[in-house]
Formats: C-alpha cells, sequence, structure tokens
C-alpha cells in the first residue's frame, strides 16, 4: 500500500500541483465546471423570468384593456336598451298629452259647436224681424 | 287651467320623500325615509333642515292641526308625523318633538287632524283604527279589521269616519249605535281617499289605476278611464272646485265634476303624497327620488258678456275683449290667488289685497289691503260683491269701501262657507244656517243686520243650496232653495202674515241658476231645461205655474250638467266633461219684464201677440194677476184658454167694493185665510160667512155667524141643503145643537141675505 492510498483512505489527496485536496481532483474539477454550468443556467432563467414578468404584465395590461372594452360594451348595450325603454316611455308620456289635449280640443269643439248653433237661432230671430 | 311644475334646485332628501304638508302660505314641510324633516321657504326656493328623526324612523304620513294659523304667517303650528315603527310624534311648529306615542303594531300607515282639530286619527297594517286627543290619548278604537288600512279621511262634521278596507271603501259614524256605509270602490286595493269638506264628495285611488268620485252615500259620481299607473296620491283643494291625482312621473289637476284639466308630466319618479295650499292655488308633493315638487294653478279662463280673463302667470292677467279686440295686461305685485268677473266688474284677489276692475277702464283699479290673507271665494252682486275668509264675510262696493261683515253664528270653531250655501243680491244676503242645516239666515247685504226680525226661514229638509234672484226692488227679491231630496223651494224675502211662505216650486232639479238680468230662473234636471218665466206665479195663481214655464230638452247636455251662469239670454252650462255649452234662450220674456215693471201693459200685450207663445200669455197672465191689472189678465187668460178663469176675473171686474173685489182677487190666487179677515176687518160679516160656506168650511162659517149674532139660520140653511144633497144625515153635534128650536125660512133668509148685500 503506498502512501497515497493511505491518505486517500484518510480522504486527502493531492492533486497535480502537489496541493493537498479533501476532494479528488477529478470530482472538484467536475464540480468545479457544475457550479459554473448552474451559474449559467440561474442567468439564464433569471432572463427568463425577466421574459416571462414582461409578457405577463403585457397579457395583464390587454386583459385590462379588454374588460374595459367588455364593461363598454356592456354598458352601451344596456344603454340601447334602456333608450329604447325610454323612448318607450316617453311615448307613452307624450301619447297620455296627446289624449289629455285631445279631450280639451273635443271640449272646445263642443263649445264651438254650442256656439255656432246659437249663433244660428239668433240669425233665425233676426230675419224673423225682417220678414215680418 | 293647467298646473306649473317647479321642481326646486335645493337638494331634497336623499331617500324618498313621503309626505309634505303646508305650514304657512309660503312654506312647506317635507318628511323623508333619510329620517328628516324639511322645510322649504318658497320665496326663496331653499330646504332647511327643521328636525332630524332617530335611525330607526320612517315618517309615512303628516298632517297639521287646522285652524290655528290666523294671519298665515309665523303662527305657532302643531303637526302630527306618523312612522313605520307603530308610532305618532306630535311637533312643535320648531321641530321639536313634543310627544311620541305608541299606536300599532307594524307601522302607523295614515294619521289625520279632524277638522276642529280636536281629535286625531291613526290606522295602521294592523287594521286598526284608533283615534286620539289633542294630547295624545287613546280615546278608542275605531275598528278592528283583517286587512292593513292605507288611508282614512274625516267626514265634513268629523262625525264620521272614511276608510280604505281592501277593495272596499267605508264610512263609519263614530257614534256606535250609527250604520255604517260599505261599498266596493275599486278592482285593486283603495289606496288614497279624501273628503272634501265643502262640497261633501269622496275622491278615492287605487292598484287599478282608476280615479274616482263619490258622494257621502257611497254613489259613484264619476270614474276615470284606466291610467298608466297606479293612482299613488290623491288630494282636494281646501276649495273643493278642484283635485290632484298623482301617479309614477305624473299629475294630474282635475275639476270637481271629474274631468281633467290638465296632465303634467315630470321625472321625479311616483307622487307619494299631495297637499294643497290654504288658498287652493297651489300644490306640493312629495316625489319618490327625494324631491319636493311645487306646482302653481295658472290659465284659470274667465268669461262675462265680451270679455275674457286668463291668468296668465303667478303675477299678471290677460283681459280681452272679443267685441274690438283690444287686449289689455295687468301686472300685481303679488301672487294672485282668486279671480272673478262678472256684472262689469273684474276682481282679483292678490295674497295680501284686493283690485276691483271696471271693464270700462282697467288702468285704475281700485285697491285695499285685504283683512286677512285667505279669502276662500268671492260673489259678486250688481252694486257691491262679497269676500268670503276663515272668519266670516264682508261685503264690498265696487269702489273698494267696507260696506258689512254680517255676523253668522257658527256651530263650531270652523266656518263653513261656500258658494252654495250662501247666495249675495243687490239688497239681500242668504246664507244656510251653520247651526241648522234645514234653516236660513237673512240679512241686509248693505248694513250687514238681519233682514226683518232675524228669524231664519225654515225648511223641513237639510238645505243644500240657496239662490235669490238678483233684480227689482226688495219686494221682487226671491229666495230659491234646494233640497236634500233636490226640490226647489220659493219664498219671497219679505214675510206674509208673520211668516215666510215656502212654496215648492219643482223637483229633482240638479242644477239652478237665476237670470242675472231679469227675474227668471232656470233649472237642470238632467238634460231637461226648465225656465220659469215668473217663478212668482206660484204664489199669484199656482195652477198657471206650469204654462209659465218653458221645457226644452237638449241631449248634448248629457246627464250631469251644471249651469255655469244664466246671463240675459244665455244659459250656460258646464258638460259632465266639462265643456261649456251656450244655449240661447227667447228673448222675450226678458222684453216683457221690463214692459211690466214700466206698467206698459198694452206693449206687454203686443209683444205676447207678436210672440204667440203661450208661456209668454201665461206668465203674463200672472204678473197682471200679481199688480191687479185684471183687463191684461182677462186678456191673457183668454189667450191660454182659461175659460174659468176668464169667467171668474169678469165676475171680479164687476164687483164695485174695493175691499170685496180684494177679497175676490186674493181668494182667486188661491189665498182664503187673507180674504176672510180683510172682509171681518171692514165689516162685511155675511161675505165672510157666505165664503167660508162655499169653501164648505162649514164649522169656521158657524162659528162666525154665532160669534156675530147673525145669519146663523143661514149657515143652518146651507148645511141642510148641502147634506140633502149628499143624502146624508147631520153627524156634527155643533150643528145639531144650533139647529134645535131654530125655524128655518128661506124667505127670511134670503131677505137678510139681499139686505146685507145691498149694505
Amino acid at each position: 500500500m503506498t502512501a497515497e492510498d493511505t491518505l486517500a483512505d484518510s480522504g486527502l489527496h493531492f492533486d497535480d500541483l502537489n496541493k493537498l485536496r479533501v476532494l479528488e481532483p477529478e470530482n472538484a474539477q467536475q464540480t468545479g465546471e457544475l457550479k459554473e454550468e448552474c451559474q449559467e443556467f440561474v442567468g439564464k432563467i433569471a432572463e427568463f423570468q425577466k421574459m416571462v414578468g414582461s409578457f405577463i404584465s403585457i397579457t395583464n395590461d390587454l386583459a385590462q384593456e379588454v374588460e374595459k372594452e367588455k364593461m363598454k360594451a356592456i354598458g352601451s348595450r344596456n344603454m340601447l336598451r334602456s333608450i329604447a325603454k325610454q323612448r318607450e316611455s316617453e311615448q307613452k308620456q307624450l301619447q297620455a298629452l296627446i289624449a289629455e289635449k285631445k279631450n280639451q280640443l273635443e271640449r272646445l269643439r263642443v263649445q264651438q259647436q254650442a256656439l255656432e248653433k246659437q249663433e244660428v237661432e239668433q240669425n233665425e230671430f233676426i230675419d224673423q224681424f225682417s220678414t215680418t | 287651467m293647467r298646473l306649473k311644475l317647479n321642481v326646486p334646485k335645493a337638494k331634497g332628501h336623499s331617500d324618498v320623500a313621503t309626505c309634505v304638508i303646508w305650514s304657512s302660505a309660503d312654506s312647506v314641510l317635507s318628511c323623508g325615509d333619510d329620517h328628516t324633516i324639511l322645510k322649504w321657504d318658497l320665496l326663496t326656493g331653499e330646504s332647511s333642515l327643521a328636525c332630524k328623526l332617530g335611525s330607526d324612523v320612517y315618517p309615512t304620513h303628516v298632517s297639521q292641526v287646522p285652524g290655528q294659523s290666523k294671519g298665515g304667517r309665523n303662527s305657532s303650528n302643531l303637526f302630527a308625523v306618523t312612522s313605520s315603527d307603530g308610532k305618532f310624534h306630535f311637533f312643535s311648529d320648531g321641530g321639536r318633538v313634543e310627544k311620541s306615542v305608541e299606536a300599532h303594531t307594524g307601522a302607523v300607515l295614515c294619521g289625520k287632524w279632524s277638522y276642529d282639530g280636536s281629535a286625531y286619527i291613526t290606522a295602521g297594517e294592523d287594521g286598526q283604527i284608533k283615534i286620539w286627543s289633542r294630547s295624545g290619548m287613546l280615546r278608542s278604537t275605531l275598528s278592528q279589521l283583517s286587512c292593513c288600512i292605507y288611508s282614512v279621511a274625516w267626514s265634513p262634521e268629523s262625525d264620521q269616519v272614511l276608510y280604505t278596507y281592501g277593495k272596499e271603501l267605508v264610512i263609519k259614524p263614530l257614534q256606535p249605535s250609527g250604520k255604517l256605509v260599505k261599498w266596493k270602490a275599486h278592482d285593486g286595493i283603495v289606496l288614497n281617499t279624501d273628503w272634501n269638506p265643502v262640497n261633501n264628495l269622496i275622491l278615492s285611488g287605487g292598484e287599478d289605476c282608476k280615479y274616482k268620485i263619490w258622494d257621502s252615500y257611497g254613489r259613484l259620481l264619476f270614474s276615470s278611464t284606466a291610467q298608466d299607473y297606479p293612482i299613488t296620491s290623491i288630494a282636494w283643494s281646501p276649495s273643493g272646485e278642484l283635485f290632484a291625482v298623482g301617479s309614477f312621473n305624473s299629475i294630474r289637476l282635475c275639476d270637481k265634476a271629474g274631468w281633467c284639466h290638465s296632465l303634467e308630466k315630470s321625472s321625479t319618479g311616483s307622487m307619494a303624497n299631495i297637499a294643497w295650499s290654504n288658498d287652493s292655488t297651489q300644490v306640493a308633493t312629495a316625489c319618490s327620488d327625494g324631491n319636493v315638487m311645487f306646482a302653481h294653478c295658472v290659465e284659470k279662463h274667465l268669461e262675462w258678456c265680451e270679455y275674457e280673463v286668463t291668468l296668465v302667470s303667478r303675477k299678471s292677467v290677460e283681459v280681452h275683449n272679443v267685441v274690438n279686440d283690444a287686449h289689455e295686461a295687468l301686472e300685481l305685485k303679488d301672487r294672485v290667488i282668486k279671480l272673478s268677473l262678472a256684472f262689469n266688474y273684474l276682481i282679483v284677489i292678490t295674497s295680501s289685497q284686493c283690485h276691483i276692475y271696471s271693464t270700462d277702464n282697467f288702468n285704475t283699479p281700485s285697491i285695499f289691503e285685504l283683512r286677512q290673507g285667505n279669502v276662500s271665494f268671492i260673489m259678486q252682486a250688481e252694486k257691491h260683491f262679497l269676500l268670503a275668509d276663515s272668519s266670516g264675510i264682508h261685503v264690498y262696493s265696487y269702489d273698494g269701501r267696507h260696506l258689512c261683515n254680517p255676523k253668522i253664528p257658527s256651530s263650531s270653531n270652523t266656518l263653513v262657507l261656500n258658494s252654495r250655501t250662501l247666495a249675495l243680491s243687490p239688497d239681500v244676503l242668504a246664507v244656510k244656517d251653520n247651526k241648522d242645516d234645514c234653516a236660513v239666515l237673512l240679512f241686509d247685504a248693505l248694513s250687514g243686520k238681519p233682514l226683518g226680525d232675524g228669524r231664519p226661514v225654515v225648511h223641513k229638509l237639510e238645505i243644500i243650496e240657496v239662490h235669490l234672484s238678483q233684480c227689482g226692488s226688495l219686494s221682487d227679491r226671491f229666495l230659491t232653495l234646494v233640497d236634500k231630496n233636490h226640490d226647489v223651494y220659493l219664498a219671497s224675502v219679505q214675510k206674509q202674515g208673520g211668516n215666510y211662505s215656502l212654496a215648492k216650486l219643482t223637483s229633482m232639479v240638479q242644477s239652478l241658476s237665476w237670470n242675472t238680468t231679469v227675474n227668471m230662473l232656470c233649472g237642470l234636471s238632467d238634460s231637461n231645461l226648465t225656465i220659469w218665466f215668473y217663478p212668482p206665479a206660484l204664489f199669484v195663481d199656482q195652477s198657471i205655474l206650469p204654462s209659465t214655464q218653458f221645457q226644452r230638452e237638449y241631449p248634448e247636455l248629457g246627464k250631469y250638467a251644471e249651469i255655469s251662469f244664466y246671463h240675459e239670454n244665455t244659459v250656460s252650462v258646464y258638460r259632465e266633461d266639462g265643456s261649456l255649452i251656450s244655449l240661447a234662450v227667447t228673448p222675450y220674456p226678458a222684453v216683457l219684464h221690463r214692459l211690466v215693471s214700466a206698467g206698459k201693459w198694452h206693449e206687454a200685450v203686443r209683444l205676447c201677440r207678436f210672440a204667440k207663445d203661450g208661456a209668454l200669455w201665461g206668465s203674463l197672465a200672472a204678473m197682471s194677476l200679481k199688480d191687479r191689472d185684471l183687463n191684461t189678465a182677462e186678456i191673457a187668460y183668454a189667450a191660454i184658454e182659461e175659460a174659468d178663469k176668464v169667467e171668474c176675473i169678469n165676475e171680479i171686474k164687476n164687483i164695485g167694493s174695493k175691499e170685496v173685489k180684494g177679497a175676490e182677487m186674493a181668494l182667486f190666487c188661491g189665498n182664503s185665510l187673507e180674504p176672510e179677515a180683510s172682509l171681518l176687518h171692514s165689516g162685511m160679516i155675511y161675505r165672510a160667512i157666505q165664503l167660508n160656506i162655499d169653501l164648505f168650511r162649514w164649522e169656521r162659517a158657524l162659528d162666525l155667524a154665532v160669534k156675530h149674532k147673525t145669519h146663523v139660520d143661514t149657515v143652518l140653511w146651507f148645511r141642510q141643503i148641502h147634506l140633502q144633497r149628499l143624502h146624508r144625515s147631520e153627524t156634527n153635534s155643533k150643528f145639531k145643537k144650533y139647529s134645535q128650536g131654530v125655524n128655518l125660512n128661506w124667505e127670511n133668509i134670503q131677505a137678510k141675505i139681499d139686505h146685507d148685500l145691498a149694505a
């Protein structure tokens, strides 16, 4: 058994530069690589997150816009409907007013008729004098 | 006429406004579901918080103690508010709660003060109706019913209560023994009722979208067509001439006959409550959007001869002369309350002054300050006019001079006066007695003193209308009464034999009016127009009365027409639907009246011959008989083919003695007591006895004979003959007594008679 093996048993290694190491040089190297790769991965993920974030915010904005438009559409649709109703009630009101005016007109017509009749009678009365 | 709406800019209630009331002529109190009572000033249009109610108090109805506001302004008023928590609250004018009383389980829906202000009635969801004293103590529970009572109203005398009961209306007297009147009023639930103290009519509005008018017996007088929305509120104007109907987004102004003056639309939601101002010119409404809306009546239109007067706006009046097309615009300082146009004078009452315009000159009116702001009506006569307010009546001349203030005794502290129970003529004023419904008081119109000995004209039935003839002297002044049965009675305002003699003229008349220029009377029953050319004929020769009248059916008048006025030769009639119909009547009777009053009998006869009208001859007969012009009477009676009367008149004409002639005339006129008295007075005993014998008043004849110790045998002789003719024997003990031992000799009797007649 060499000294190296003895050292390896106790978890100590020498690297190429004869420095004492607690990890096997290969492992240490791979670990180093892994770390670098991880860092790279984290960087990429962060970038991705940023991109997704902006995407989400854009979508949100869009959703809000859509919601707003939707409400607007519903509102105007309701308004349209209520205008129809409003018109209907206005029409009803106007019709009621017209009916009232018609009544009034009828009253005045009757009054005029009576007056005309009276005029005729009075004229007849006057004629009675002019003929006799 | 129409309502001019005005929604004030000032903020209203933040929740539904539920009720309003006029606290004075220019201020209104309104309650709302936002638990506040607001006070509105109409002059500025501002609202201010009068009172904040508890957060659990939802006001439902407000009512003010009547008869307090003397003078109208700044008086301390007590009002009561009912609320949905089953209580009512008494408030002083300052808005302080004087008292809160737990009244009902569930909401109190309506609460009203009686007209004398002594009792307060509440009705609630629990179906109970309770009456409370002025201090808020429970007096009695009037009814306990199974459904909620939406509305109650007092009768004019405050002795009965009207309430809604589902689809029915019920009138219940306060006296437990009184009879209940109950009728189905609407097809839907009745939401609102009102009972006017002046015209005694009942209004109701229901969920069936109709409003109806009833009389106090529950008879239907008018029913509207179905409106678009249920009737949420209804209210009589205090004068009883108009009423307002509130519904969703609309308010209607209607005449008391039911026809609609105008319809106004607003966008304030349903009108929860309507209140009229005391002068009947303004309306306040509580709207469901929290606003309080105000309205006043404009475009009131009057006509007289060639003049047309229109109230253009609150403070301006326009006069139009139709003949020369002249327009006059009259501007006034204050709000116009009442207008009246008659006898060539226009009277404009504003809130503080009275303006009298002569139609000859509209530039210089006579103006005087009113003693009291609240004039309820104007009545005009030829030389003077009358203003009635809550304190009584005042007569003024047309130059604005105060003539008198007749003292009218009133039964309670409220004085119910209206143009139907009051009549003014150039010299006499007649007023229905407030204490006794069957009596009419007469006053001298110029001095205000009671006429004669001040005793009233008493009729046996309740009087509903009083009219006076308008022309001639005091001896031509006749009073016409219309009683509860719509029978017309006529009486001279001068007593005859210490009593007013009431005589029935006709029956079943729905409207009556005297002519303004000649003493003629016209009456309307259904669509039949009757004109009495000479109503006093009733006292002259009752049998001739039917031939002094003109009768004609006018189918176009319909059923419930009402005479507006009868001026010169035109009768103006308001039809049921509100159209004014003028009817021409013959001008001859007016001419005849004028000729007769000038004593021109010849011309009168010639006029009748020319007109060839039976009624005219009849009138002339009665007139000539009244004035004892026998020649004319003979001609007139002959013309209407009353041969017996011509004969009789001929006989009377041949009588030499003045007294006997007078007595015979009186007898001819159907008066049997007066001639006897006058004959006895002038010592003609035999004639008096003979008069009684002729009238088959045997006992009286015998009494007279015995009393004057003459002609006992004559009476017995005639009695004997009378009995023989009838084949009867004597049953009268008096005659038996006197006939004992008397030897009847016709020759003796004959001689005595001849002797007396010659004397």
